[in-house]
């Protein structure tokens, strides 16, 4: 066995010890260290539903557009709280309350700015928001930016909370190796312009959901972390990048799956476990110079 | 500037090409169900949206009100100014504000739901939107308009009004409304005393 996989065991006990005991049907783990170069992954190509993850990869459709000259992101669109299923084009309607931002229901019958419903899209997790651009976007134009992208395995089919899609199997889908690869590709400009990336990282640093990979991480680290998190009954994920002072980025995505009905707290624990774990690991690696390069 | 009696009148068949390009004064067009109307000729000229936000068209309702539309209008009517809109707005006005004495509450009209021209993406068809002649009434008072209880009972009282108000019912149907009150006059044409309807169309 390698020095690097020798070294990733501990980690990798970890993580299957933290599902264990948190009662996960799955989990799977992926990172891309550029400091040291050092990947990790496991269960990285499993698929899961995407949750508000699916939000990253609208995000990225918004800003490709953007760039495209196809929307500006000053350009203000209709609050409506009134969607069409892709399965059928049944009219479905959103709950304030089962939304993580229930402020933008203040707005329905107004306008907000593409820039605005993105922000709110990502940082307080609005269902609303994502919806009223997926539906501005159109799912096959985020699909085609995905395909151009090369990130195959995350697939955004439907708005949030679509219920007659959902019956008939009409899912979002993502893999960790998918999130990774989107992160990548953003964080390497493949699939965006600097200016836009750099927009891209501005919006998921503002995240207030940080009860996972941020909270794993320990104070004095002093970490920046751009992310989304997705959390409904049967899976908890959180996905992004951490920016460390003085020292080159890693990408860091844990997915988990549970049996439906639990306490979030605990699941946003194990995620935070690993993700101090997978920080760890890295600093080890760091020091152990694993992945260095050969003179 | 205090009234639309103060903004200017202007006729749309002497706009610039590009306007009239977007604005079509007087040209014919189908509705949905294929019955031909002709649209409006005479516009105010409204030269900034500050304006527009002061100018009260009835004691409580601002012109503005009825001038809110999204990304989906033409960008040079959305952006520029001056906007143009059909005289007959004067008329909707007086119907909201007529409502909002009976409803003894605020009147919101919906973005995209006041006056919004034939090139905005919604403007498939021929409606009364285009003539500035219908109102998306998404809440009266506290009360949001997206249940069939709520339709139903302000759209009765809107109907008490005027009997030329038409009022479509909840439904999930084209032609039906699940989260707003439609309320139109139909198709008028209001041409300003002043005005010359002489010259090509």
């Amino acid at each position: 066995m390698s020095e690097p996989r020798r070294a990733a065991l501990p980690l990798l006990d970890h993580i299957l010890e933290t599902a264990r005991r948190a009662q996960m049907l799955s989990v799977a783990v992926a990172v891309h260290d550029y400091a040291s170069e050092v990947q990790f992954a496991y269960g990285a190509a499993r698929v899961f539903h995407a949750a508000s993850t699916i939000k990253l990869a609208v995000l990225l459709a918004l800003l490709k557009a953007a760039e495209d000259g196809r929307v500006r992101l000053g350009e203000r669109l209709h609050v409506r709280n009134r969607f069409q299923s892709q399965a059928d084009g049944t009219p479905f309607f959103l709950q304030a309350d089962r939304d993580g931002d229930p402020d933008l229901y203040k707005a329905v019958g107004r306008t907000a700015s593409l820039h605005a419903l993105a922000e709110t899209m990502i940082v307080r997790s609005s269902n609303l928001a994502t919806n009223l651009l997926i539906e501005h976007l159109g799912v096959a134009t985020i699909a085609a930016v995905l395909a151009e992208a090369g990130l195959d395995a995350l697939r955004c089919l439907r708005g949030v909370e679509d219920e007659a899609a959902f019956s008939q199997g009409l899912n979002n889908q993502v893999t960790a190796e998918g999130l990774l690869k989107l992160f990548r590709a953003l964080h390497e400009a493949k699939s965006l312009r600097p200016e836009s990336r750099d927009r891209f990282f501005e919006i998921l640093l503002q995240q207030r959901f940080n009860g996972m990979i941020p909270a794993g991480l320990p104070e004095s680290a002093k970490a920046r972390v751009a992310h989304k998190t997705g959390e409904i009954s049967t899976v908890c994920h959180d996905a992004g990048m951490v920016f460390l002072p003085g020292r080159a980025p890693y990408i860091l995505v844990v997915l988990t799956e549970y049996a439906s009905g639990g306490a979030t707290a605990p699941r946003n624990r194990a995620v935070a476990s690993i993700s101090g774990a997978v920080f760890a690991f890295l600093k080890d690696a760091a020091d152990l110079h694993l992945a260095a390069p050969t003179p | 500037m205090n009234t639309a009696r103060d903004l200017p009148v202007v006729d749309g068949l002497k706009l610039s090409a590009e306007v009239r390009g977007l604005l079509r004064p007087g040209e014919a067009t189908a509705d949905r169900a294929g019955r031909v109307h002709r649209l409006p000729r005479f516009f105010y000229e409204v030269r900034s949206w500050s304006l527009a936000k002061e100018l009260l068209l009835t004691p409580h309702l601002h012109l503005s009100e009825l001038l809110v539309v999204d990304c989906r209008e033409a960008p040079r009517l959305l952006e520029e100014f001056p906007h143009y809109v059909p005289c007959a707005v004067t008329l909707l006005a007086r119907f909201v504000e007529d409502l909002r004495v009976r409803a003894g509450a605020s009147v919101y009209v919906a973005a995209n739901g006041g006056y919004r021209s034939p090139a905005h993406a919604l403007s498939a068809h021929a409606d009364p939107h285009q003539w500035a002649c219908a109102a998306d009434v998404y809440r009266i008072g506290d009360t949001f308009l997206n249940t069939q209880a709520a339709i139903e009972k302000y759209g009765a009282l809107a109907r008490e009004i005027a009997s030329e108000a038409n009022v479509l019912p909840y439904g999930h149907l084209p032609g039906e409304c699940d989260d707003h009150l439609h309320i139109d006059l139909g198709y008028v044409r209001l041409v300003p005393a002043a005005c010359d309807e002489s010259g090509e169309i």
